[in-house]
């Protein structure tokens, strides 16, 4: 693909502002389901 | 260092889990007993009966006390002996109440089995040389199959009994 404007990669300065909203939604998202199934998994070990 | 926000609230959350897991493991093993089903405990494979469990007449169903049972039982290629009836013939369930106490103790003279009573928490392998124990409360009546889980042979998929608890 070629970007005939290429914008400006992140640089020292600007790193700050790179945004980390959806990077960090997924991970909680994951690491919630994680957590919830083991924790199912143990609930089930416990009522059998 | 520094550290994002984001990164923070991860590292709080992942290391906050490890440490609430091994909390549980924690009290699974200190109050609820939770061990490894093998116990290190040797068995002659190729002579089982010597041992006092493992006797002809001290396989299947025993009321050791009230409210608790042992079931001794030897698998073999391709079926779980689990003992004579007063009949003579040879037992293909286990009847015990619901909230009984229950040990099971297996053994098995030829091959790696698998020894699962499917909808309980009774779930171990089986290997020669070695008694596997699994002890479990009964909570629920109903009728679970014994299954081996870990293929044995040809006629693998022929070996299941039952377990029956009732009200
Ligand atoms: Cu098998």
């Amino acid at each position: 693909m070629k970007n005939k404007n290429p914008k400006p990669q992140h640089t020292k300065s600007n790193e700050s502002t790179i945004h980390f909203k959806g990077t960090f939604i997924a991970v909680m998202l994951l690491g919630v389901i994680m957590v919830a199934s083991w924790f199912g998994v143990y609930a089930l070990f416990l009522s059998r | 260092m520094n550290l994002h926000k984001y990164e923070k609230i991860w590292l709080i959350f992942g290391i906050g889990s490890l440490a609430v897991f091994l909390a549980v493991i924690g009290f699974a093993a200190f109050w609820k007993g939770t061990h490894p089903q093998s116990h290190i405990e040797t068995i002659d494979p190729q002579n089982v009966e010597a041992h006092e469990a493992f006797k002809p007449e001290n396989l299947g169903l025993r009321e050791v006390a009230d409210g608790k049972y042992t079931v001794n039982i030897i698998a073999s290629a391709f079926n779980y002996d689990l003992g004579k009836d007063e009949n003579g013939n040879r037992v293909d369930t286990i009847r015990v109440p619901r909230g009984s106490t229950v040990l099971f103790q297996v053994t098995t003279p030829d091959v790696v089995h698998g020894f699962q009573i499917a909808g309980t928490n009774v779930n171990m392998m089986v290997e020669p040389g070695h008694i596997s124990r699994y002890e479990t409360v009964m909570k629920n009546n109903g009728e679970f199959t014994i299954v081996c889980n870990e293929y044995c042979g040809i006629g693998h998929h022929l070996m299941f009994g039952k377990v029956e608890v009732y009200d």
